[in-house]
């Protein structure tokens, strides 16, 4: 399954890959392979990707849609962080931008609170 | 013939002005450079967004019925239409804003044979100017964008549209402008908008849109974010084209003066020389003139 992600400023993210899960504006919601034709808008959060290699990376997104087809995925959002980085000083750095994303984003403080620490925790696992 | 001191006036001048042109071919390159990156940046998204509508518009054709969006109704004979014509605010780019114009016209041309009404909306100076001149009357004009695009204030253009399509004041709207194609080339783009199409097809495809008590409001929301980044990008685009029209135009500024500045030290060489040959004919006339007496 191939997913591509663009904001306005770019492509964040573009390849293959095995699942991916996303904010959906009704709760979150997972895709794999061959999953029916869907529109959806997104609401400030994470987006996991795993991909062919088992890795999983996450990528804060603020506010956009998506649409699935059976073999591709189309992510168009306004804003996006991927939390990555080599060393610890990048990923914390990532960790405040994406934070600081989703908190300009947000308009409930318990979705801040949830999101963030999911951010910690995928952090961790880098 | 000219005289020396007016010859040599007209070099230093042509020099000046090649100065100036230089300069300015300078500027464009380096502003080229910018526009060409915030360019490069949002084509992407642009593409994207556009592959995104035009695999909607597929899958819609079978819930199509049940969608009452004017965005996506089919308009056989279009009566009214709005013409959105985008030039730059300043000139010195040779063909650049004129190419906009005349396919503009021409637009209107053939709209005006099929007894369709027009509402010409333009953005960028040059246009507006050229309008005014010839007398075709414009709907709106807007100063100032086209030179540095703004998401905002572009938006708000192709929303006043797109809420008089959907109040059924209009059934179409039309974007014209002068793309970027690389350092060489601008082309001419003239975009259809609205209604998107919706391709009839006959396989059994279908589109899930969640939440499903408001898939309207999401493929309303999904049209206007269309229509608002293409919008930008098309500003973008123009300003990247703009820039590298006046590189261009000034490149070739600078070595017509070049040309200019060779031409006239040669004339001026010429008209030096006859006047010292004059000189020593007068001279040498003169002396003999005298051994006479």
């Amino acid at each position: 399954m191939k997913i591509d992600i663009v904001t306005p400023l770019g492509r964040i993210f573009q390849g293959e890959i095995k699942e991916a899960t996303f904010p959906g504006v009704d709760g979150e919601f997972g895709v794999l392979e061959g999953h029916s034709p869907l529109v959806t808008t997104l609401q400030p959060g994470l987006i996991t990707i795993k991909k062919e290699n088992g890795k999983e990376e996450v990528i804060a997104v603020n506010w956009g849609y998506v649409e699935v087809t059976p073999d591709h995925v189309n992510v168009l959002v306004d804003g996006a962080v991927p939390v990555v980085g080599s060393s610890e000083s990048e990923i914390a750095q990532a960790i405040e931008k994406a934070k600081q994303l989703i908190k300009d984003a947000a308009d409930s403080d318990a979705l801040v609170a949830a999101v963030e620490a999911k951010i910690e925790s995928a952090a961790r696992a880098i | 013939m000219a005289t020396l001191k007016e010859l040599k006036s007209k070099i230093s001048s042509v020099k000046n002005t090649q100065k100036t042109t230089r300069a300015m071919k300078l500027v464009s390159t380096a502003k080229l450079k910018r526009a060409e990156e915030s360019l490069l940046m949002s084509r992407e998204y642009a593409r994207k967004i556009d592959e995104v509508m035009k695999e909607i518009s597929a899958k819609l054709s079978s819930i199509k019925d049940s969608i009452n969006l004017r965005a996506f109704a089919n308009i056989q004979e279009p009566k009214k239409v709005d013409i959105i014509v985008v030039t730059a605010d300043k000139g010195l780019c040779g063909g650049f804003n004129i190419q906009t114009i005349k396919s503009t016209l021409a637009t209107i041309e053939e709209l005006k044979a099929k007894k369709v009404k027009i509402r010409l909306k333009v953005i960028g100076k040059k246009a507006i100017e050229y309008f005014r001149f010839v007398g075709i009357e414009m709907y709106e004009e807007i100063v100032g964008l086209s030179s540095s695009p703004d998401y905002k204030k572009a938006a708000e253009v192709i929303e006043k549209s797109y809420n008089d399509f959907v109040e059924e004041e209009i059934d179409n709207i039309i974007l014209i402008y002068n793309g970027y194609v690389n350092k060489l080339t601008q082309m001419v783009h003239i975009k259809e908008m609205l209604p998107i199409e919706v391709e009839v097809k006959d396989s059994q495809e279908f589109l899930e849109v969640e939440p499903t008590d408001d898939y309207e409001l999401i493929l309303e929301s999904l049209v206007k974010k269309y229509l608002e980044y293409t919008m930008y990008y098309t500003l973008l685009d123009s300003l990247a084209g703009e820039h590298s029209a006046r590189m261009q135009a000034m490149d070739a500024a600078t070595n017509n003066a070049q040309e200019m500045v060779k031409q006239l030290t040669l004339e001026y060489n010429k008209v030096r020389q006859e006047n010292v040959t004059r000189e020593l004919i007068e001279i040498v006339t003169a002396i003999e003139a005298m051994k006479k007496k």
